[in-house]
């Protein structure tokens, strides 16, 4: 037998107990509300992520109660028009950015770092400020409905109805400012994603050894990245034509609606995916420990989340067949929205697979999955149906589409995360559950839902389209529609019985063993209720599942406890998870909650319109990053720290692929398809859009030769970030950031001189283009410019030495982009004069 | 992560290519390449065909040449993202020969 040359040696046991207590006490929250505040933990934080969007479900469905009240009669007199287009469209915005989104979020927060045998994710403090941001816009999303100030131009916001001059007033500032403040915590949570699956695994744990829900997770995370930018820029956008009549999307100066639409469904198909592929995660954990035998068809399901990442991007416009859209790009569309049919397949049939090959055991979990086979597999159906044109221009806007949607979503993630709370709730709890309560309403969820929507598909196809909130004329869809009204109690009641069902469990039930399901992913491998660190010491090589819970308990893998009173985590390299350094995470803090809350100053500015004020909010966020800042790093050099026997690693500030800095590439690939998005956005008013050639700009050698200062003043900031890291130990580093800062202050100052000669941006959507270029250059410049200012201060402060490198790599990384993309912009802008 | 790369290579191809046709589509359209002749009919669909078989080419040199040296399961997810790729291109994109391009 040979050795494996990537064995680690085990630690020595200790005595669990005494590990336990060192432990709990530098992982725990601090007590008492002040404490909880200031929690980072992922457990916490996971936790209050898939509370607090439970109870924005709640929200949500009562809000569909009283649609469909309204809609059980003919002439309903239950809610006036103007309530009524608030409603459903607070249902629908509600369900997507305040339910399914922040439930994924935190049900990846909670459960990764268990599962991929960590002890928390890779950011805890971007945890906890994504979820402030997520509390703090929800309230302001709900609290115009009690103002009667409610967004009303339906979950999507087209233009120009949602436009200025039909929708005066804040409804609409409401929903753009805050979903896009609400989606702070979705892009957080994605970089946070990425890189705890990438470099925080388990020693050991290739990409192609790790369970399947890191899969879906790394998937579901990447379209985060790409697939929130389109809509983020296109609520920028609309609130900028809104608040300060920049024409992007006005056609008499150059704009075009239908821009709109195109950023809004590049978000809003791959969100479909975004929200399935977690539920389908959930699914692929729980389907073989219930069928008492392994996964079928490990890879073909890897490749078939890899064919739905890639081609979720491929439908957005199948949402917009009915606008006028050329024969040959609805084929485009119509292709590929029936071709995502197979890898969704392909994972339904290893689903089928590994239930035939095993032992199924109809425990409530399983109850919810067979829920999910038989809503899931009619919603896909119809949607096949909806991809081909045809059928799609007599369905469109029926409640054939309604029904639809609702067969997928809560098909696809209602279901799976309903078995997934009641598969994982002894682990939150530590109870067993208390019998026959979750079956009733299993059953009741199960009735209710079909009864609701599966004739819903008779009714649209009956004609009745969506929206409205009466239908005098047509006595043929009332019977429909009060049958659904009805299945839509009977949904509620299931709902409700639920979440008494958690709370019993929660409040009464009996106390549970360890691994109670028998479960095989290292999720299972420690005591009930979960402790706050996970594990008092880190799984090696091939010790991967939940059969290490003793010697992991007792020290004997890798790192044990917190000798040093810190929060040690292993950061491993990102395909063989081969151990690379140790990271010392962040303990509690109430700096998020403060930056949040900086970041909502903003938001709430905008929304009462007080743009003068705007730049204190922003002084407020520059001087909240400033301290996030002053947290990090080290004054002194550290001898490596003992892993295990033989294996000694640096710690994080040491090594330059830090987790901070694997990050910063993840977030500017969201920033780069921001850009790319609005590159798109300048092609496609350019190209299609009505109204132009805009008037003469009369731009001339003036601009030019001002940006290109810019561009050459950017590029010695670059020189200077790689001396500043090169000469670190030197004077001349100290000097190279200090001329780094300078020339990141000269660059906005020369962009602020390009912005000047600009023509006015109300004038034509050419010029609004123009600034929005310009402006996303200008705050570029300002990020830069604090991070050279880090360094700067790493450098006097004696962050850094011949090992340390300070905030440098981060700042180098930021230099490079900002001067990429500025290029581009000058660039577009100099072919535009000269075209 | 070289691996990681490989596996996502042909879906990358496939994304740039509808990304580039779906681009030349409109373009096409905007500057109204269909009433300019060319030897071979109007100009518009013989670019967008010629796109998509240049396209198609670049995915059979992925699927000849794009392979990896890993474990089994590596290389079995290789070769799956290099057909993924080919395939979603052959199949979206085939439009370009199959119905007019601004109609």
């Amino acid at each position: 037998m040979t050795e494996d040359p990537h064995a680690i040696a085990s630690n020595p046991p200790q005595k669990a107990l005494p590990l336990h207590r060192q432990m709990d006490r530098i992982w725990s929250d601090l007590p008492g509300w002040r404490g909880s505040i200031a929690s980072v933990n992922h457990g916490t934080i996971g936790l209050r992520f898939m509370a607090t969007s439970f109870l924005f479900f709640s929200i949500g469905g009562v809000l569909a109660m009283l649609i469909r009240a309204q809609l059980a009669t003919r002439d309903g007199a239950f809610l006036d028009t103007q309530l009524y287009n608030q409603i459903f469209t607070m249902h629908g915005s509600i369900m997507m950015f305040l339910f399914a989104i922040p439930m994924l979020e935190g049900l990846a927060m909670w459960l990764l770092p268990k599962i991929l045998g960590a002890r928390d994710m890779a950011f805890p403090r971007l945890g906890a400020l994504g979820y402030w941001c997520y509390l703090f816009g929800g309230i302001i999303i709900l609290s115009s409905l009690l103002f009667g100030v409610a967004p009303d131009g339906g979950w999507f916001m087209y233009v120009p109805l949602s436009g200025k001059t039909y929708t005066p007033g804040i409804s609409a500032d409401v929903w753009l400012l805050g979903v896009t403040f609400v989606e702070i915590s979705a892009m957080a949570a994605a970089v946070e994603i990425i890189v705890t699956i990438l470099r925080l695994r388990a020693a050991g744990m290739a990409l192609t050894r790790m369970p399947l829900m890191g899969w879906y997770m790394l998937g579901t995370a990447a379209m985060m990245l790409v697939g929130f930018p389109p809509l983020i820029l296109g609520s920028i956008l609309l609130e900028l034509e809104r608040a300060f009549d920049w024409p992007f999307f006005d056609v008499l100066r150059g704009g075009d609606p239908m821009l709109w639409q195109h950023l809004f469904w590049l978000f809003g198909h791959p969100e479909v995916y975004i929200i399935f592929l977690p539920a389908a995660g959930v699914l692929s954990t729980i389907i073989p420990v219930f069928a008492r035998t392994r996964i079928l068809g490990y890879g073909a399901i890897v490749a078939a989340i890899v064919g739905l990442v890639f081609l979720s991007f491929g439908l957005w416009v199948h949402h917009m067949f009915t606008v006028g859209i050329p024969h040959m790009a609805l084929a485009f569309f119509s292709a590929a929205s029936a071709l995502v049919a197979v890898p969704t397949s392909v994972q339904i049939f290893a689903w089928i697979g590994t239930m035939w090959a095993g032992r199924v055991e109809l425990r409530l979990p399983m109850l919810h999955v067979i829920g999910f086979f038989a809503t899931f597999v009619m919603g896909g159906l119809t949607g096949v149906m909806l991809a081909m044109v045809p059928f799609n221009w007599q369905a469109h806007d029926t409640h054939f589409v309604v029904a639809h949607l609702h067969y997928v979503l809560v098909g696809g993630f209602v279901f799976p995360i309903l078995a997934g709370i009641t598969y994982w709730m002894p682990m939150i709890s530590g109870r067993f559950r208390v019998r026959a309560l979750g079956e009733a309403a299993f059953w009741l969820i199960f009735l209710g839902f079909h009864g609701t929507f599966f004739i819903m598909h008779l009714t649209g196809l009956l004609g009745m389209p969506r929206r409205v909130d009466r239908y005098p004329d047509n006595p043929e869809w009332e019977w429909l529609n009060l049958v659904s009204s009805i299945g839509g109690m009977v949904m509620s009641v299931g709902f409700a019985l639920f979440v008494l069902d958690i709370a019993m469990q929660w409040l009464f039930g009996r106390r549970s063993h360890r691994n109670p399901w028998k479960a095989q992913t290292m999720d299972w491998a420690m005591a009930l209720p979960a402790p706050s660190y996970n594990f008092a010491s880190l799984a090696g090589p091939g010790r991967h599942d939940a059969s290490v819970t003793l010697p992991l308990a007792r020290g004997e893998g890798l790192l044990p406890g917190a000798p040093r009173d810190r929060r040690e985590v292993l950061v491993t390299e990102p395909g063989t998870g081969r151990p690379d350094h140790v990271a010392v995470l962040p303990g509690n803090t109430r700096l998020p909650i403060w930056t949040a809350a900086a970041v909502g100053s903003f938001f709430l500015l905008m929304l009462a319109g007080l743009y003068w004020a705007t730049p204190l909010a922003i002084l407020l966020i520059l001087w909240a990053g400033w301290q996030w800042g002053g947290l990090m790093g080290s004054r002194r050099d550290a001898e490596p720290l003992a892993v295990a026997p033989g294996l000694a690693l640096h710690e994080h500030w040491q090594v330059r692929n830090t987790l901070a800095y694997s990050g910063t590439v993840t977030l500017l690939v969201a920033d780069a398809t921001l850009y790319a998005s609005l590159l798109f956005g300048v092609a496609f008013l350019t190209v299609i859009a009505p109204n132009w050639p805009p008037p003469e700009s009369g731009l001339g050698w003036p601009v030019l030769l001002t940006g290109a200062a810019a561009l050459l003043v950017m590029g010695l900031g670059l020189v200077a970030s790689l001396l500043a890291e090169a000469q670190r130990a030197a004077p001349l580093g100290r000097l190279a950031a200090l001329a780094g800062v300078a020339a990141a202050g000269l660059a906005l100052l020369l962009l602020a001189g390009v912005a000047w000669q600009f023509d006015d941006p109300t004038r034509h959507a050419r010029d609004a283009l123009r600034a929005a270029l310009l402006g996303y250059a200008g705050f570029h410049g300002v990020v830069t410019l604090m991070l050279a200012l880090r360094s700067l201060a790493d450098a006097r402060q004696g962050r850094t030495s011949t090992m340390r490198r300070g905030a440098a790599p981060v700042w180098q990384l930021f230099q490079a982009f900002w001067l990429g993309t500025s290029a581009l912009s000058l660039g577009v802008i100099a072919l535009q004069e000269i075209g | 992560m070289i691996w990681m790369a490989r596996v996502l290579a042909g879906p990358i191809l496939w994304g740039a290519l509808f990304s580039g046709i779906y681009g030349l589509h409109g373009l096409g359209c905007g500057l109204d390449w269909p009433t300019r002749d060319t030897p071979l009919g109007a100009l518009h669909p013989p670019a967008m065909i010629a796109a998509w078989l240049l396209g198609l080419a670049l995915h059979a040199a992925l699927i000849r040449w794009n392979r990896a040296s890993g474990d089994a399961r590596q290389a079995m997810l290789v070769r799956a993202g290099n057909w993924i790729g080919a395939v979603a291109s052959a199949v979206t994109l085939f439009p370009v020969i199959a119905t007019s391009t601004c109609g």
